[in-house]
Order: C-alpha cells, then structure tokens, then sequence
C-alpha cells in the first residue's frame, strides 16, 4: 500500500505502476492537483503509464540517502530552487503590504499547526514525539516560561507594527487557498498517521532553515540583512529572527524523527507522498500571503 | 485528443478539456488554466486596445510566463504570473525588444 502524492487516496501499488495508472486516470478527468502533479514532477506532456511509473519511481528513489535528505532536496527543489517561491522572493526586502499579508494569513496558519501537532501527540505513543511536540507548542503558540514570547505573539505585534489592531488581524477570515490548505492540513492530521503528519508540517519549517543555501537553495527564507537594517519595524524584525533561529533546530530535530521512524515503522513512502501533498498546499499558501498584501496594496 | 501544442496557457498534454477563449475553441488540461487563459487574454485586450488577439505564444512555468502577443504588424510583450484562483497577480508590459 502507499499513496497518491497527488489526493493521499491509498493505493495498492507494488511496482509504482498502479500509481501511475490512478494519477493517469484522474488526470484524464482533468483534475488540477493531479494534473498539477504530474506537470510539476513527471512531465508536461502526456506520456504512457510504465514511463510514468518510471519516473515515479526515480522521484521517490532515495538514491542510498535518508528520508529526510530526500524531503530537504525536494523542499529545496520546489520552494528555494533556481526560480524560488515569489513570496519567498518577495521576503528578501519586504514591503508593508507583504508583512501585513504574511500576519493576516499566518495566524490561521499558526493555529492550524497547533491542532496538528496536538494530533500528533494524542495519536503517537513515542514519549520522544510527544516531548518534541510540546516544546514545538510552547515555542509556537504556548510562549517558554516568564519573558518567553510565543511565535504567534511575535508575529501578531508585527502586524500591530504596521498598523493593524490585533483584533483586525484576529477577525479577518482566510483567503480560499489558506483555508483550502489549512482544511486538508487538518484532514491529515485528524486521519493520517502520526508520523505522515510531522512529516507533512515539519518539512514546512525548513523554509527559514538559514543552512539551505549550503546544499543547493539559491537564496534564504529572506536577506539576513533586513534584521540589522532599518528596513523593517523592530517587532518584524523580533517575529523574521524568531523563525530564523527556531527553525534550524525544530525542522533538524523534527526531520531526524521522521528519518527514524519513517524506517522503523516502514513508512518511508507514505512519508514521501504525504510530504509532496503538503508542499503543494504550503506553495499555495505561500501564495496566499502576496494575495492578501495585494489586496492591502490595491485598498490603500 | 489534445492538440500537439497542448493546454493553451502551460502547454501540457495531460488533461482533456476543451473551452471557448478569444473567440476559438481550445484545448486546456484543466479549468484553472481557462480561467487563467481567459483572463490573461482580457488583460492583454485592455492593454493593446485590440478587439482580437492574433496569436499568443505562452512561455515559461507557474512561477512567471512570458506573453507574446501579436497582430499583423505588432508584438507585444508581457511578463505575467496567477493567483490561485487564475486572477493575475503580475502583468508587466516588456520593452519591445526583449
């Protein structure tokens, strides 16, 4: 058994043929992610399914590596690559609109992240996991102790930073493509395995992992520059610098358990797919943040 | 079938959708890609000031597509890029050598 990378739908599939045929065969149906997928990691135009099966097969081959080296080479690959993400491009010196778009959309983001890993808690039975997962709460949306400042009260003082109450922020609903993620996020987590949904949220941390640029991304989640400039206001700068030295231990040390138990409890390919699922939701995502500092723009 | 060119917008072959755009029939291989189509070629009508496009050659990928857009006697260039929902996010005219 593992699954579509494409709608997470089990499949029975020993030889990647089977896959090949179910992604061919909803793609027939012209449905986007399946459509999309096959576009983005297999080929633009039409080819037969043991060809397809092939290729299926070489992106999912770990080449000897670990799982988690595979998920950094495709989350580089996707987000970071030669023609990187535009909100990350657009990050590098961002605009007001840009930071006031991140806020608005990040905060459904931040409290999806909390119910998912609460899941992973609730539905894991390894004490390491469930201690991984607290403190990866606390930092988030818990704060550490007296003085500690949660990410999602950082990220809601930059928004007030830049001119926008927190109660604004607060009752502003999602964008469709935030929502639409945010509601298959929770779907993986409320029926997935445990350890499909920190693969699937974990890998997302990697977007601030300053150590990227060293295996191959072509520039970091923003320029460094930006946090000693004065670019940006001094809780943006409090909230982008929170990230940028959480991220590199929190993905590192979340990513080592996905490796390990990704083996163990052979997982490796449902990690894989359910992976790819997320980084299609999170590009989306992504996308959602300029949307939103669009529309800032456009109304001011 | 699908046309050797492919979807109209990304050029893929995968797909099986056919729709009105600018006046022709066309192969696409999904709706996001009408939708984008649709508008680009709106878009491109509200730049120009024509009433048809003659030809639209699309190239480039999801991150940002390059537009050459002609009538007998002019091309016109165009740096352009989708929201999620097909609406365009960027829509930049190009010097007229590039």
């Amino acid at each position: 058994m593992t699954k579509c990378p494409a709608c997470l739908a089990p499949i029975h599939d020993v030889d990647h043929l089977d896959l090949a045929k179910h992604l061919m065969q909803r793609a027939d149906g012209s449905d986007i992610p399946h459509v999309r997928w096959l576009n983005q990691n297999i080929s633009r135009h039409k080819i037969e399914p043991p060809e397809v099966a092939r290729r299926v097969a070489e992106l999912f081959d770990l080449h000897g590596g670990s799982v988690s080296g595979w998920i950094r080479s495709r989350f580089i690959a996707q987000f970071l690559g030669k023609t990187p993400h535009p909100f990350v491009v657009a990050l590098q010196h961002p605009t007001r609109a840009v930071l006031l778009g991140y806020t608005i959309e990040h905060q459904h983001f931040l409290r999806q992240w909390v119910r998912s890993c609460a899941y992973i808690t609730a539905q894991t039975d390894q004490s390491e996991v469930i201690r991984y997962e607290l403190d990866n709460l606390n930092t988030e949306f818990g704060g550490m102790g007296p003085g500690g400042v949660a990410h999602y009260e950082l990220l809601l003082r930059m928004g007030e930073s830049l001119g926008y109450p927190r109660d604004r922020v607060l009752s502003t609903p999602p964008l469709p493509a935030t929502r639409s993620a945010i509601d298959e996020w929770n779907r993986i987590a409320r029926d997935g395995h445990w350890l499909d949904t920190m693969a699937a949220m974990h890998s997302l941390e990697l977007i601030a992992h300053r150590g990227l640029v060293d295996e191959g991304a072509s520039l970091h989640y923003f320029d460094p520059s930006i946090l000693t400039s004065e670019e940006i206001s001094g809780p943006a700068k409090a909230f982008l610098r929170e990230g940028y030295e959480a991220d590199v231990g929190h993905s590192e040390r979340g990513l080592e358990l996905v490796n390990r138990y990704a083996v163990s409890l052979d997982r490796v390919r449902d990690v894989q797919a359910t992976t790819l699922r997320s980084f299609d939701l999170f590009d989306d995502y992504l996308l959602a943040r300029l949307e939103r500092a669009d529309r800032i723009d456009a109304a001011e | 079938m699908p046309p050797s060119e492919g979807c109209a917008l990304c050029g893929s072959t995968w797909g099986n959708v056919w729709a009105e755009a600018d006046g022709k029939r066309r192969f696409f291989c999904c709706d996001l890609c009408v939708v984008q189509y649709q508008n680009l070629v709106t878009r491109i009508k509200e730049a120009t000031g024509w009433t048809r496009i003659g030809a639209l050659e699309i190239t480039g990928d999801r991150r940002g597509r390059v537009c050459r857009a002609s009538q007998p006697g002019e091309v016109r260039g165009f740096l352009v890029a989708f929201g999620t929902e097909g609406t365009l996010r960027v829509f930049r005219e190009l010097p007229s050598s590039s």
